[in-house]
């Protein structure tokens, strides 16, 4: 408890700084997406990782997110500190409704009603002209003033470390704990009074919160807002980062928004093999890492009583 | 009245493609439990490598299915042997993660070996229409309908009849009781796998002549055939059947009565609400293990 | 431990492709889609770009250099778009963007070219308002689809006879917008409107699309679809066994589209930026070249990434530096002689003065059979 919460401290020193050290707009571009990533990797493993539940269905979120701030913003004309939080909270909204039917199913049920809500609210984006601007996408949406690379790194850094935040919270609260135990042992769990539909829910709801916000955020960043942010594409890049990382502690995911945001980018060198080899990267990794990276450090502390983790996700972060 | 029979003969041929395309998606999905997302790319090789023998290798039609139904199948059985083997037994996740992996991995290898283009499978026989009365098909749907209708029937013939297919339910019902009878489970697993991949290929091929073949149609088709495999109950042929056709006819009428924009949202409203009401599904009739 | 050597690994990895200073080249970026569903179209915009870059370096190059083109695969994706634009901005100091195929993908990609103020021209992007929203930076070398309207509706009412017309597009701002603009001018013309249908892209079966189409009874069918979903549809349209004369816009005047579309293709009408067979002594060498080089002649899509790259060169080399300011003037005055026309920009960015053309597919062939000049609007 006290590594976790020290690594994660020692991430947001390395994080604060990272903007002064970096003066490079494309490395500082890269920041900011790989922390859009961190929060949303962040919110889809309080599901993935402590419910234990898989849920294909994120972008829903993160989709409604992106459509309420761009939408506040293009009609209202209201700034990026008004419109994030509202977009969280829509999407938090959205995950209750969600959640309360979909939290029922397990399993593979579960995988595939996630992801089919997903869908319908793609297919609605899609094709809801008079609100959404169908396919024609939300363009121009305002920057709230913001024209530095660095502020919207502050911005997104303080989405992050919020994220971060409530998830620790969560994790080590009895919520947290009862929906650990219902991971584990779901039968257990229940003959020692513990709700696993309450527990679930609250994780899906906070999870639908932050990636709400990051879907904020993103609308103002990128300016742009069309259908494809509920594509399966975004989903199974936040997939492979919780898993790459290590789902189920609050570290790795982190480790593996970072990593994947890099990988991409770096794999532009080799062109035409760019996602030939990413797919390769994505097996390999389930096969050798099963655990994740994470995963992987714990086994070698374990196994050498030494003190890697406390200082490898410093170096991570100040890229 | 005409109207209403052509969507409905729609309807089926469509759902009939459906079930088709979901079949392979039944045995790996609905038997094995692993959450394929390569699925798709199975079908989309099926629909390449048919072109590939067709076009370049100058092979017939049936011929070319044949080589393509190999071809798959040992590709299959390899992908078990060496990448679902060693994630066996470990919840979704990690077939979740390995099979987006490898769809990643094989759209883009087809996209730099053939390119991105469109590809033109020859059909067995010359397109032209039939009238049925009022309604009108073509010859290479009522084809690939009488195909995907055997492939149907071998496989369900295959599960329930023969030795392999007695190991297969023994081995899905309870693995460890069958590898003590003496099944050999990593065998039948592979081979289970090996059949799913080659009855997407052979969809895929199919399909290819009556519509094309390109790298990048992936995706949709395994979306489509999740929501088939799902309305009809896991692991059943008659159920996967009857979910094809249950979306295909929910899809031509509502194309046909209301708008077509938004026909793709059937299937997944069907999903949701099927897996609320009756979650073993419409044809399945024992309720899920675990 | 792994970990730290992964990750060391791609740090020095970003670290080590920093910018070459003193640049021996001059560079453009290219933002195309190269994987996902409109990959097929996104290629063919490479290819035109890469002989357009060869042709000017035969010559010399500009500024006493060689253009390098640094091509990036924005997926047709917003998010993926802009950080290729940031990569080709920061790390390869492009002086000069094209791209991005998708209007989508251009909206997102706009405001970062006028952050850095870097020239962004596009050979594709069609959505009308691309123009309007006053960005100095922005250029659009090509066709919309309001201007392929007004070219060619008055022709195809009077030639094909249509009382009344059906309309079918996929589902984006491109099909959308040209149902919207065709249908307008056709209306005024006092065509009938009696269907309109979207569908979205990747769609394979249009049959129930069609059965309504042919209880419309319409005498023409407009199309907005490009080759996969359109050579499809235009097959099915024939096996449903409707006769209604077929038209449209798409990238039909392709070698590949008629190979897909097979008989069906015959006798179709396509109103299209460009064709190969548009008969002009300087079309006629560009077609040349570009079969020795690919083997198949020009679409639509070759042809847009040959001109956007050949603008962009010779706007380089007209400012006679690589001064962003200075190259955004001479695009601003550009005169480009292009296989089809003379392409120049209005104040807005809106390219004009090139030929479109109406082609009728024939025995395989897409026959010319009108041209005309793509006018100004502001």
């Amino acid at each position: 408890m006290t590594l976790e919460r020290n690594t994660l401290l020692v991430a947001l020193v390395g994080a604060l700084l990272l903007p002064f050290a970096v003066t490079d707009q494309y490395l500082l571009h890269l920041a900011v997406m790989a922390l859009f990533y961190v929060v949303l990797a962040t919110s889809l493993n309080l599901v993935v990782g402590y419910v234990g539940e898989f849920s294909l269905g994120h972008t829903a979120f993160l989709g409604t997110g992106a459509y309420t701030a761009a939408l506040l913003s293009t009609h209202a004309g209201l700034p990026l500190w008004i419109t994030v939080p509202v977009a969280g909270l829509v999407a938090a909204a959205f995950g209750f409704a969600i959640g309360a039917i979909t939290l029922r199913l397990q399993g593979p049920y579960f995988v595939i009603v996630t992801l089919a809500f997903a869908e319908v609210l793609r297919l609605v984006a899609n094709n809801w002209i008079a609100v959404t601007n169908g396919p024609m996408g939300l363009a121009g949406i305002g920057q709230s003033g913001l024209t530095d690379k660095r502020e919207f790194y502050f911005v997104i850094l303080a989405l992050a470390a919020l994220a971060l935040y409530l998830s620790y919270r969560f994790v080590y609260s009895n919520a947290g704990r009862a929906a650990v135990a219902v991971r584990e042992n779901r039968y257990v769990a229940q003959s020692i009074g513990v709700d696993p539909f309450g527990a679930a829910m609250q994780a899906f709801v906070l999870g639908a919160f932050m990636a709400g916000l990051a879907g904020g955020f993103y609308a103002h960043y990128i300016s742009f807002v069309g259908p494809e942010v509920f594509q399966f594409a975004f989903m199974a890049t936040i997939i492979i980062m919780v898993l790459m990382g290590g789902k189920g502690t609050l570290v790795g995911p982190i480790v593996g928004a970072v990593i994947v945001t890099l990988l991409e980018e770096y794999l532009r060198e080799v062109q035409e093999l760019r996602l030939t080899l990413f797919g390769l990267i994505v097996m390999a990794i389930v096969l050798f890492l099963p655990n994740g990276l994470m995963g992987f450090v714990a086994r070698r502390r374990e196994q050498h009583g030494s003190t890697i983790l406390r200082n490898t996700p410093a170096e991570e972060k100040t890229v | 009245m005409d109207l209403f029979l052509q969507y409905l003969a729609n309807g089926l041929v469509i759902g009939a493609f459906y079930a088709l395309s979901a079949l392979g998606l039944t045995l790996i999905f609905g038997l094995m439990r692993v959450v394929n997302f390569a699925h798709g790319e199975f079908y989309m090789l099926g629909g390449v490598l048919g072109w590939f023998v067709t076009a370049h290798l100058g092979l017939n039609f049936f011929l070319g299915l044949a080589l393509v139904a190999a071809t798959m199948a040992t590709l299959g059985w390899l992908v078990d042997r060496f990448l679902i083997e060693r994630v066996r037994g470990q919840g979704e996740e990690p077939g979740i993660l390995l099979t987006i992996g490898l769809s990643i991995f094989l759209v883009n290898a087809t996209l730099l070996v053939v390119g991105p283009a469109p590809m033109k499978v020859a059909g067995a026989f010359a397109e032209g229409p039939v009238f049925i009365g009022p309604i009108i098909v073509t010859k290479l749907r009522l084809l690939a309908v009488a195909v995907g209708a055997a492939a149907i029937l071998a496989a369900h013939l295959l599960i329930r009849r023969t030795r392999l297919g007695r190991a297969m339910r023994a081995t899905f019902q309870d693995p460890m009781a069958a590898s003590l009878a003496g099944i050999r489970t990593k065998h039948v697993y592979a081979a289970t796998f090996a059949l799913g991949c080659t009855l997407a290929a052979l969809s895929g091929m199919l399909l290819a002549s009556v519509y094309s073949a390109q790298a990048s149609i992936g995706g949709l088709v395994s979306l489509k055939s999740f929501v088939v495999v799902i309305l009809g109950g896991m692991g059943s042929f008659a159920g996967a059947v009857a979910g094809g056709l249950l979306l295909g006819i929910a899809e031509a009428m509502w194309g046909g009565y209301v708008a077509t924009g938004m026909v793709d949202v059937i299937g997944f409203v069907l999903v949701i609400l099927i897996l609320l009401f009756r979650p073993q599904g419409i044809f399945s009739a024992r309720a899920e293990r675990a | 431990m792994h970990r730290l050597v992964l990750g060391s690994v791609l740090m020095a990895g970003v670290a080590a492709a920093a910018p070459a200073q003193a640049q021996e080249t001059v560079r453009i970026g290219l933002i195309q889609p190269l994987t996902g569903s409109v990959a097929y179209n996104g290629q063919s915009v490479v290819e035109g770009a890469r002989l357009a870059i060869e042709e000017v370096n035969a010559a010399g190059g500009v500024l006493g250099k060689k253009i390098e083109l640094i091509i990036e695969d924005g997926q047709c994706k917003p998010a993926n778009s802009v950080n290729a634009v940031e990569k080709l901005v920061q790390k390869d100091k492009v002086v000069g963007l094209v791209g991005a195929f998708c209007s989508s993908a251009t909206a997102a990609i706009m405001p970062v070219a006028q952050k850095y103020k870097i020239p962004l021209v596009t050979g594709v992007s069609s959505k009308a308002d691309l123009t309007e929203q006053g960005n100095p930076y922005f250029f659009r070398a090509a066709e919309t689809d309001g201007l392929m309207a007004k070219a060619f509706a008055k022709i195809l009412a009077k030639d094909l006879k249509l009382g009344s017309v059906a309309y079918i597009g996929v589902n984006d701002d491109w099909g959308r917008g040209g149902i919207e603009e065709f249908s307008r001018d056709l209306s005024a013309l006092g065509v009938k409107t009696v269907l309109t249908e979207y569908f979205d892209h990747g769609t394979t079966d249009f049959f129930t699309l069609l059965t309504k189409l042919r209880a419309a009874k319409p005498d023409g069918v407009f199309v907005a679809a490009e080759t996969q979903d359109g050579s499809i549809l235009v097959k099915q349209i024939r096996e449903l066994g409707i006769t209604a004369k077929v038209f449209g816009v798409g990238s039909w005047a392709t070698a590949d589209f008629i190979k897909l579309a097979g008989d069906a293709a015959e006798g179709i009408h396509a109103a299209v930026p460009y064709a190969s067979t548009y008969e002009a002594p300087r079309n006629q060498a560009f077609v040349k070249k570009y079969e020795a080089k690919y083997g198949i002649k020009p679409g639509k899509y070759g042809a847009a990434g040959y001109n956007a790259l050949n603008i962009v060169a010779a706007a380089i080399a007209g400012a006679g530096s690589t001064d962003a300011e200075a190259i955004r003037a001479a695009l601003q005055k550009t005169r480009y002689e292009a296989p089809n026309g003379v392409y120049q920009f209005t104040g807005k960015g809106q390219a004009y003065g090139f030929d479109a053309v109406l082609v009728r597919l024939e025995k395989g062939e897409p026959k010319v059979i009108a041209s005309a000049p793509v006018e100004a609007t502001d």
